[in-house]
């Protein structure tokens, strides 16, 4: 029976050929949706697994979480030093740690912060050492810098038309193993250089002052006037400090460590106060994902349409190609075909076929999911976890039972009509 | 060895107003060689499609040595027919794509009863048609070696009985003459009664009876002695 089928499918082969690339379109976009959306959960929620708190300036939540944690360029006000001061002291706080980004390098982030942060988020070095000096820099793992390198930071980045800052080197001490988040790409160098660049809190008598003018620059975005390569300058061979006092220069955001999920709540609680804005970034995530889930529904409803299109689609031709083969149905019943062989035929024929696609489909999918998730990673630096799980198997087992129905329909066809009708056609 | 009683056979069809077949008695006996002739309409189908169970009558009984096919499901029929009929039809069919033996064995393969006595069987068969390559793609065969094929097909479990509809009318004068004597020899062979329906005089001359329908009744039923005489 298998061999008369496979000739027979030999026989049609350009029309079998077309049901199998129907079906696995249709089924390959369905799947590389349901990838894709479970992916860039997966992957967003595990770049954001390592930070418990986030805490800015009052504004947008969203915004804060994609900047301090997803390290999207864009300009945060700064809010006062002291919340920093105040935080480092806070007996329910496992450790803290400032972020104030807005340079660039070779495309590469720099994000400034402390040891405290390092050594608490990644264990060990992939090569090299931490920082120790102001002048020294850490790289993500998918930073192509070898250690050694030098850094000369542009402020804001290149596509924005952003100046390299003059005299300012950092050489890079350390590379840090890969985490499969955005700080993969980044740069990492001392929260303290990042102040004396920018000329912040070298003179705190001017610092009110100071942070006014710099008020959104440090998180930059170019376009500024000519005077700024006065900020200030490094000295690469200062000794870092990282004992925060309440005259420490404006942020734009500090990650908090709590010590226990209670004092999570209470800080948070605590610091959403008219001028600041703590944040857990699974919950700005959660409600992200809510967007992302209607867009998948969107785009699932797309795909279950197109799948439902292609199955009217194959219900047409099959059973058109029946009609056209009543005779052949008729003489294999005459010659003493079973009726049942005969059921067995047709729905074996068809459901191969439809069968073949949607596996296709599956790796098609799984394919076209993988090369968006690689292109996104290359981008963000966060790894987007692609892959199968019970319920794709399940799906997959759905998919299959409905074609096996949908094969049912000309095989009973075939099953009820009547040879010798059949012959005389 | 099959026999054959039709007993007050009607078959009509919904919208037609008399009977497309209608036969009170008729006997064959086991291993007989009948020609069935007639116009076209004279109801030669009907009673092909009546006798082999491949259409249930809407009246009367088809009896085959004892038993009425006319009270067996159609998967009884089926089950039947295909033990006990060997069908030759004019144009074959045969399946394309599958060479020579594999279409003399694909009715018994898909009822399951091919076991390596029947494959044999198979190409002894094919052999004695004069077709010495069993594992020839079917069409890539002349029409005259595809009725051999057919012919050897029909005969493989050695059916009670070869039923054969126009056998001869697509084929030249040669093949045809050789298609006619295979059937006879393999009827012979197999001790099995052979009904031909054909217009073939050649074919016809060489049967032993000769039964005429017209408009459905038996209008005439000879031996061959007798057309002789």
């Amino acid at each position: 029976m298998i061999r008369f089928i496979l000739a027979d499918l030999r026989r049609l082969w350009a029309g079998a050929a077309v049901v199998v690339l129907l079906v696995t379109l249709a089924t390959a976009l369905g799947v590389t949706v349901t990838l894709q959306e479970r992916a860039l959960r997966l992957g967003s929620a595990r770049a954001a697994d390592k930070f418990d708190l986030v805490i800015g300036v009052a504004g947008s939540e969203t915004q804060l979480v994609l900047s301090s944690i997803f390290l999207q360029p864009a300009p945060l006000p700064l809010m006062p030093g002291e919340v920093l001061a105040k935080l480092s002291k806070d007996p329910r706080v496992a450790w803290v740690a400032p972020v104030g980004f807005g340079d660039s390098f070779a495309g590469y982030p720099l994000v400034g912060t402390t040891r405290a942060l390092v050594g608490s988020t990644v264990s060990g070095f992939a090569e090299g050492r931490m920082f120790e000096k102001e002048g020294e820099a850490l790289v993500g793992a998918a930073v192509k810098l070898p250690v050694g390198a030098e850094i000369k930071p542009m402020h804001g980045t290149a596509q924005m038309g952003g100046e390299t800052h003059a005299g300012v080197v950092y050489q890079v001490t350390g590379k840090l193993p890969p985490t499969g988040t955005p700080w993969d790409r980044a740069i990492l160098v001392p929260i303290q250089a990042v102040w004396h660049v920018h000329g912040l809190g070298h003179d705190h008598g001017h610092e009110e002052e100071e942070e006014q003018h710099h008020e959104g620059e440090v998180a930059a975005s170019g376009g500024h006037d000519a005077d700024h390569d006065d900020h200030g300058a490094v000295d690469a061979d200062a000794p870092i400090d990282e004992n925060f006092t309440a005259d420490a220069p404006g942020l734009p955001a500090v990650l908090v460590k709590p010590k226990t999920i209670a004092d999570a709540y209470k800080l948070r609680q605590e610091y959403r106060n008219g001028n600041t804005l703590a944040v857990f970034p699974g919950e700005v995530l959660t409600s992200l994902y809510a967007t992302l889930g209607d867009a998948k529904m969107v785009l699932s409803a797309v795909a279950a349409g197109s799948q439902g299109l292609v199955a009217a689609a194959l219900v047409l031709v099959t059973v058109t190609h029946i009609g056209q083969r009543r005779r052949q149905i008729g003489a294999l019943r005459a010659f003493g075909a079973p009726r049942l062989s005969v059921f067995a035929i047709v729905w074996l024929e068809l459901f191969l076929l439809v069968a073949l696609g949607i596996g296709l489909g599956f790796l098609t999918g799984l394919a076209a999911a993988r090369l968006i998730a690689d292109a996104f990673t290359a981008r963000s630096g966060i790894i987007l976890p692609v892959g199968f799980t019970g319920e794709d198997w399940r799906m997959a087992l759905i998919l299959l039972g409905a074609s096996a129905v949908l094969s049912a329909v000309p095989a009973i066809l075939a099953y009820r009509q009547s040879p010798a009708a059949a012959l005389r056609a | 060895m099959l026999s054959l009683h039709l007993d007050s056979l009607g078959k009509s069809f919904p919208g037609l107003g008399s009977p497309v077949l209608l036969v009170d008695f008729l006997a064959i006996t086991a291993g007989e060689r009948v020609a069935v002739t007639g116009g076209s309409g004279s109801g030669k189908s009907t009673f092909i499609n009546v006798i082999t169970g491949l259409e249930r009558p809407t009246s009367g009984k088809v009896v085959w040595s004892g038993e009425d096919i006319t009270r067996l499901s159609e998967t009884a029929r089926d089950r039947w027919r295909a033990e006990h009929v060997g069908l030759v039809m004019q144009d074959f069919h045969l399946f394309p794509g599958l060479s020579a033996v594999e279409n003399v064995l694909l009715p018994a393969r898909l009822a399951r009863v091919a076991d390596r006595a029947l494959i044999a069987r198979a190409h002894d068969l094919l052999e004695s048609v004069g077709l010495s390559r069993p594992d020839q793609k079917i069409e890539t065969m002349s029409r005259g070696e595809m009725q051999r094929v057919a012919i050897a097909r029909a005969v493989l479990r050695k059916p009670g009985v070869i039923v054969a509809d126009e056998p001869t009318a697509s084929l030249d004068v040669e093949a045809g003459e050789t298609v006619g004597r295979l059937l006879l020899d393999m009827a012979a062979e197999a001790k099995s009664m052979l009904i031909v329906v054909s217009h073939d005089q050649r074919l016809i001359d060489r049967l032993d009876r000769r039964i005429t329908l017209s408009a459905g009744r038996i209008v005439a039923d000879d031996l061959r002695e007798e057309v002789a005489a």
